[in-house]
Order: structure tokens, then C-alpha cells, then sequence
């Protein structure tokens, strides 16, 4: 039982791991919270053992980084000078389409 | 005489009072954001503009939507996409409607040309690498593009609505026409960005397409005063849903 348990919380932790380095945002919290209740009944079950303290201290740092990129790292979009060629050659196209039709 | 120019005055400021709200110069960015397992994910940034264009003969007010990923999205699904319309700035009525898209490699573009007739769009068509495909369709009249349907919603008087009434119109899109009715649902108070919260009009887009899911899951929230500035948007396609919300408003 207590395998089964600290298998699923590292399961979940890696997943966690994984949402955390995709830009899912706070979706990465749900595999976290799921692996930290797994580690956490594993701890109190096996309080004698180091693993499952150290699965928790693993998924406690990384809740704290999801909460800290949601926190201090801003959405920006990137300058995109490819795109700005586009948007000023349609203009000059449209400017052209339009005195067509004139 | 006197009651020529009390006519001539009336239909001055009622012209001056609809179209107010739409003017060159305004810019609206909106965070967008999609439900990925219950949880809305910022995706994209839309950034709504206008801008004055002015050709030999003519004054256009050039309506822009861009779309843009945030750059965590970049290297994994990017998506580029521009929406543009050129219409008569006091009627709206569009003259040219171009659409540029690049969502994650796959890529897009269509022209259409309202031919000066009124009845007939000539429109280009490029998808990818394949060769471009050139079409003449009819349209009615009224019929306009996607974009200047959301500016022309802005000019619409819903304070004379009641709850439940709806405006129509037809709507250009991929190379046929559409009639698209807007409901007006009531009232509603939301964040609009740097405009705090706001009263706004609730708008639901009804179209008979397989674009859009769900009876009224297709919100525009349009603020309730002289502006009236698109404050959200959600939408629900068959592949999700998500909104768009107003985080700053400038020009307005």
C-alpha cells in the first residue's frame, strides 16, 4: 500500500514537474496537490523513512515555482519583426486595392 | 425653413451620437485565455486598432484585430493572426476585408474586395503552399465583414432594447454569406481593465453554424455608456472554450 501511495505521488510529481516547465500556468497545480496528499499519507504512514519526505519537499519547491512564475514572470508578446513586416505590406497592399476600386 | 434646419441639426447629432464611438487612434488589448481543464490559460494577446487611411480619392478607417501568442506559447504552438477591414468611417460599410492567419505552421490568407456595384465581392484565396484561388460571389446590400461587425455592434443603440430582443445582420465568411443575430441579454457589471468595473451591455452572437457551441455561450460584454467598449468575450467552439479580456484601453 504504502509503494502504491509513494508510486502515485511520484507520478504526479513528475507530471507536475512537467505542467510546471510547459506554459500551462496553474494547471500544474492540480498533479501537485495530488502528489502532495499521496507523499503526505505516505509520510504519516512511514515516519521513519526519508523518501516520501523528500517526495514532499520535491513537490512543496515545486508548488512555490508554479506560484512564483504565475506571480513575478508577466505574459508579454514578443516583438516580432516578421509580423510587423506583414501588417505594414498589407497596408501598403490594401492602400493600393482600394484606390483600384476608386 | 426653421424646421429644415432643426431636421438637418437632429440628423447631424444622431449621426455624430451613433458613429461617436468609433474613431481612429483607439487601441483595445485583450488577454486571451483558453479552459484547459476547468482553468482558464493565458494563450494570446488580441490587440483591436484603428487608424485613418487616406488614398487618392478617399477616407477609410482602417479596423485592425491582431492576434498574437505570448512568447511561453511561441515555441510550441504560434499563432499570428491579423483581421483587417477598410470602411467608409461614418457608414462602416466595408470596402475591403483582408484576414491573415498563421496558427501553429498552418497558414492563410484571404481578400475580399466589396466592388463598388454593392452586390459583388471578388475574393482571393491562399491556404499554405497551395496554388491562390480568385472567386466573385453575391452579396445583399447590408452584408458586411467580421470585423466591422463587432465596430458596428458599438455603434448600435441597446439602452432602447429590451432584454431578449436581438439586431441582425449578414456576414461575410469564408467566401459565403452568414446571417448572424446579436441578443441583447441585459445588464451586467465587469472588470474592463485600466476602466475598472463597469456596467455593460450582455450581448450573445446567435449564428446558425457549427463554429459556434451552445445557446448563449457566446458573450460580448459591451460597456453601458457612449463608448461602448467590448469589456469581455467568451466564446465556446467545438474545441473549447475561452475569453478575451480587456486589459487596456487607450484612444477611446
Amino acid at each position: 500500500m504504502n509503494r502504491f501511495l509513494i508510486i502515485l505521488s511520484l507520478v504526479f510529481g513528475v507530471l507536475g514537474v512537467v505542467l510546471t516547465i510547459l506554459p500551462f500556468g496553474t494547471l500544474a497545480l492540480i498533479p501537485i496537490a495530488l502528489a502532495f496528499i499521496f507523499a503526505l499519507i505516505t509520510v504519516f504512514r512511514q515516519r521513519e523513512k526519508l523518501f516520501p519526505k523528500l517526495v514532499l519537499v520535491i513537490v512543496f519547491a515545486n508548488f512555490l515555482t508554479v506560484i512564483g512564475k504565475e506571480v513575478f514572470v508577466k505574459d508579454v508578446v514578443e516583438v516580432d519583426e516578421q509580423f510587423e513586416t506583414i501588417k505594414q505590406q498589407s497596408e501598403q497592399d490594401a492602400q493600393k486595392d482600394l484606390e483600384g476600386l476608386e | 425653413m426653421s424646421k429644415k434646419i432643426f431636421i438637418l441639426i437632429s440628423f447631424v447629432l444622431v449621426n455624430i451620437v451613433l458613429h461617436a464611438q468609433v474613431k481612429a487612434g483607439e487601441r483595445l488589448v485583450f488577454a486571451g485565455s483558453y479552459e484547459v481543464s476547468g482553468l482558464m490559460t493565458n494563450i494570446a494577446q488580441l490587440t483591436m486598432s484603428t487608424s485613418s487611411m487616406q488614398t487618392a480619392k478617399n477616407n477609410y478607417l482602417h479596423l485592425r484585430l491582431e492576434m498574437a501568442t505570448f512568447n511561453k506559447w511561441d515555441s510550441y504552438f504560434k499563432i499570428r493572426d491579423i483581421y483587417e477591414s477598410y470602411a467608409n468611417p461614418t457608414s462602416l460599410k466595408p470596402s475591403l476585408y483582408k484576414r491573415s492567419i498563421f496558427e501553429g505552421g498552418y497558414s492563410k490568407t484571404e481578400k475580399y474586395t466589396f466592388q463598388p456595384d454593392g452586390t459583388t465581392v471578388k475574393s482571393v484565396v491562399k491556404r499554405g503552399n497551395r496554388p491562390e484561388k480568385q472567386n466573385s460571389f453575391k452579396i445583399g446590400a447590408a452584408t458586411i465583414d467580421v470585423v466591422t461587425l463587432i465596430y458596428k455592434l458599438r455603434t448600435t443603440n441597446f439602452a432602447a432594447m429590451k432584454p431578449g430582443s436581438a439586431v441582425s445582420f449578414v456576414l461575410v465568411f469564408d467566401e459565403k454569406q452568414h446571417p448572424v443575430s446579436v441578443k441583447y441579454i441585459g445588464k451586467e457589471t465587469v472588470q474592463a481593465g485600466n476602466l475598472g468595473k463597469k456596467e455593460c451591455y450582455k450581448l450573445a452572437i446567435v449564428a446558425n453554424t457549427n463554429k459556434l457551441k451552445g445557446k448563449d455561450k457566446n458573450l460580448i460584454y459591451l460597456t453601458a455608456d457612449a463608448k461602448k467598449v467590448p469589456a469581455l468575450i467568451k466564446f465556446s467552439i467545438p474545441v473549447g472554450v475561452g475569453q478575451l479580456t480587456l486589459t487596456s484601453a487607450s484612444g477611446i
